[in-house]
């Protein structure tokens, strides 16, 4: 594989699921927030300042709510728009056109169509939902695509890197966005039992909510959440299994299981076990330093691999 | 025709001057063409309708497409038209066809391999040798170097029209990076899922394995002491024009889909640079210019290019397709003494017709030429793509008077013919939403390998979409059929 292919393959994976994320962040904060038995939660600035910050968009007050869905959503002059993304991955996926399949390309270059053809006028009044739940259902035809045609060499692996890194990164965000609304909502004074919305909700914004339930049978709480998301293996988006997916494909680009300290294999390794042994007892009262060493340590495996594989 | 049914092919208007591909003069179908206008006349312009916005989408998903930029805007991103009634050409036609574009350049490429060394033909007088000299696409760096197997036009697009007459004419021959090819495949691929059942009326030719006839092709031409080689295309990158041909046939060759910044040379070898390290590269098909090859050569600004190819290649070490200089048989101005190249090297009639052509650097010629400017088509000998055409009976006085301006001041670079009538085809029209008559041509395409000689059934069949136009190319408007070679 060439390295400008696998550097075109590697932000392709990693933009997908970037797309997936804002767009999920914001419209289960949008909608849950509309009967929001918390005051706070159920003002619109409130949710939008959320939307903001998970976006990365900091240079925007957020006053008028058309604006900032378009901002969020369609607007291309907006780098960290969604749309923006988007077109960014569809010309990485564009730049390693015969790598991929043709079903692959197909299934990215339609759902870049969808977006790019969807009317901003419609969007920003009644289209908010339908645009996020297409982005959320193209996205996951892509990556059936990607798993079922695809061979399952390194092309594959590296696009797998790229989304399992970008997950790792984005749900930590999910999490510091989140838990900075619960901060500011327990500052207004209001008791700890009212909460569960608000972890229902970042159950949601994961995607995690069903499996929690399903998980736990029981009302979401703190502990049951950050363990949930953070620690369990089993939840597909949770940081424990995004972390076993970096190691996994990259044991697929390098198989060498390398004892030396300073190589990716072996970071991500002692990240993986890290995970595997922590209890949420040990961490509790340090969230916000466990989530800020991991995000540190898989941006350092990020650029490594960009230094060792994509640059060319 | 128009009292039986309301087909949507009752309102067509025969095109009266030009040779209709469709129909004889009184609008009767031709026999190869009678199932094809009955299946077209059972549609009903909102079924047609609909299938062709299918195609368009379908088209625009699979990216088959070209960008036009225009400043301060995002790239608009269009399809090639694709018109859905096919272009038929009877076998016993196609015989011919093909018999003359394998002769024609299986004699371009003695010529080729003449004028880089012994230079007998111009010895002989037969072509002038300050025409080849002259030319920029004379490359003094293939002097005295055989390519692998002397193959020099490994892929080549003829260009061919059908005039008034009904007899074919050549229009001119690309030996460089003829493309295209890819709209010939995804054509059909589209014809096949929208009107499937066209299919059950005609039995035409196969077309979908070229790329693996032009990966056998390209594989006869491997460097010697190579066993199994790595073959690679090379594009200039996504945002050319033809970068959806590119990669369409790397990906379909299954090989890998390279730019220039992605290799490197080495000791006189080629290495692409891939994740675990270089690995040698041994057959280039290469879709960037001569001038932009390799910078140490010729242009030094070229990005797009690999430092020391040429030397690779001089060395043996690396097959290029098609070889450097192969532009120089492709010069307009040398179409004309195709004919006698055919004669010199074969020994036989050429079989396919080359239009009369008038070189403006020759005194007669050329005053011919100036005195009838209204009456010619004139073309630049070395311009692709359609620019710098003009046609005679289209321009104003001040516009003759500027052309001629213009050959005046550099003759060699001017050559015209007389404007050859292109046949018309029924074309779908969606602004009038009827079927009329459009000009069309026929680009076919041609591989030579080691022992090996093989025409693509059918080619490119284009078509100018503007009322009257006789420019078929993509970029001045143009778009394109399926062409079927009967069964």
């Amino acid at each position: 594989m060439l390295s400008r292919v696998a550097n075109n393959l590697y932000w392709m994976g990693r933009y997908i699921e970037r797309a997936e994320h804002f767009a999920r962040y914001s419209k289960e904060i949008y909608f849950s927030s509309l009967d929001a038995p918390i005051m706070e939660t159920y003002d619109r600035k409130f949710v939008l300042e959320s939307m903001l910050y998970m976006t990365g968009i900091f240079d925007m007050d957020a006053e008028n709510e058309k604006d900032v869905l378009f901002k969020i959503g369609l607007d291309t002059e907006n780098p960290n728009s969604i749309i923006s993304i988007l077109n960014v991955a569809r010309e990485n996926a564009r730049g390693a056109r015969n790598a991929i399949s043709t079903d692959l390309w197909e299934a990215i270059n339609k759902y870049y169509h969808l977006v790019n053809n969807y009317s901003v006028e419609t969007y920003i009044s009644t289209g908010f939902y339908d645009l996020t739940q297409i982005i959320l259902e193209q996205t996951s035809i892509v990556q059936g695509k990607i798993s079922g045609t695809l061979l399952h060499d390194e092309e594959w692996a590296i696009i797998l890197v790229g989304m399992h890194i970008e997950r790792v990164i984005q749900v930590i965000k999910i999490i510091n966005s989140k838990l900075h609304d619960i901060y500011k909502i327990e500052l207004a004074g209001h008791p700890v039992t009212d909460m569960s919305f608000e972890w229902t909700t970042m159950l949601r914004c994961t995607e995690s909510f069903d499996m929690n339930r399903k998980f736990y049978r029981s009302i979401p709480n703190r502990e049951q959440v950050l363990e949930f998301i953070m620690l369990n293996p089993q939840c597909p988006r949770s940081i424990a299994h995004s972390v076993n997916g970096i190691q996994k494909y990259l044991l697929k680009l390098n198989s060498d299981d390398s004892i030396d300290a300073r190589s990716i294999t072996f970071k991500i390794g002692k990240l993986c076990a890290q995970y595997k042994y922590l209890t949420f007892e040990e961490y509790k009262d340090d969230i916000y330093g466990l989530l800020n060493s991991t995000q540190d340590l898989v941006m350092e495996i990020s650029s490594e691999l960009e230094k060792k594989y994509l640059s060319f | 025709m128009k009292n039986h049914t309301n087909g949507i092919l009752d309102s067509y208007t025969l095109g009266n001057t030009h040779y209709d591909e469709v129909y004889t003069g009184s609008k009767q179908p031709r026999n190869h063409y009678t199932s094809m206008v009955e299946r077209f006349n059972q549609l009903s312009l909102k079924d047609f309708e609909r299938i062709n916005n299918e195609v368009k989408t379908a088209f625009l998903n699979q990216g088959i497409t070209f960008a036009v930029y225009a400043e301060d805007k995002k790239p608009d991103e269009r399809i090639f038209p694709f018109d859905l009634f096919p272009r038929i050409i009877p076998n016993e036609e196609w015989i011919h066809l093909e018999n003359g574009v394998i002769q024609r350049n299986r004699a371009i490429n003695l010529f080729l391999h003449d004028i880089y060394h012994q230079k007998k033909i111009l010895k002989d007088k037969v072509v002038p040798a300050d025409l080849i000299f002259s030319s920029k696409n004379y490359l003094k760096e293939m002097v005295d170097f055989t390519p692998e197997a002397g193959i020099y036009t490994h892929i080549s697009g003829t260009d061919l029209i059908k005039h008034t007459n009904g007899q074919y004419y050549i229009l001119e021959d690309n030996l460089r990076c003829p493309s295209g090819v890819s709209y010939v495949l995804s054509n059909r691929v589209a014809l096949k899922k929208s009107l499937f059942d066209l299919f059950d009326k005609l039995k035409t030719k196969a077309i979908y394995h070229y790329p693996e006839h032009l990966l056998e092709m390209l594989k006869s031409v491997k460097p010697k002491n190579v066993d199994n080689p790595t073959i690679v295309v090379v594009t200039p990158g996504m945002y050319n024009s033809a970068y959806f041909e590119h990669s369409f046939l790397a990906q379909k060759m299954g090989v890998q889909l390279v730019e220039g910044r992605d290799l490197f040379v080495e000791k006189d070898f080629v290495y692409m640079k891939t994740i675990y390290g270089p690995i040698k590269v041994d057959v280039i098909y290469r879709r960037v210019d001569d001038e932009f090859i390799d910078p140490l050569c010729f242009r030094k600004d070229s990005m797009l290019g690999v430092a020391g190819l040429m030397n690779a290649y001089r060395a043996g070490n690396v097959t290029l397709a098609n070889a450097p200089g192969t532009g120089v048989a492709d010069d307009k101005a040398v179409y004309h003494y195709v004919p006698d190249i055919i004669k010199y090297y074969l020994n036989e009639t050429p079989i396919l017709n080359n239009v009369e052509t008038f070189h403006c650097e020759k005194e007669s010629e050329g005053k011919y030429v100036l005195d009838n400017i209204d009456k010619l088509v004139v073309k630049p000998v070395d311009e692709s793509g359609g620019y710098g055409i003009t046609i005679g009976n289209r321009l104003t006085k001040a516009e003759i008077e500027e052309v001629k301006v213009r050959i005046k001041s550099n003759p060699r670079k001017y050559i015209a013919q007389p404007i050859m009538s292109l046949s018309v085809h029924a074309t779908f029209i969606e602004e009038s939403k009827e079927f009329e008559p459009r000009h069309i041509d026929l680009r076919t395409f041609c591989l030579m390998g080691k022992d090996s000689e093989y025409v693509l059934k059918g080619g490119l069949t284009r078509v100018a979409l503007k009322k009257g136009n006789l420019i078929v190319n993509s970029s001045q408007g143009g778009g394109s059929k399926d062409t079927w070679v009967l069964d």
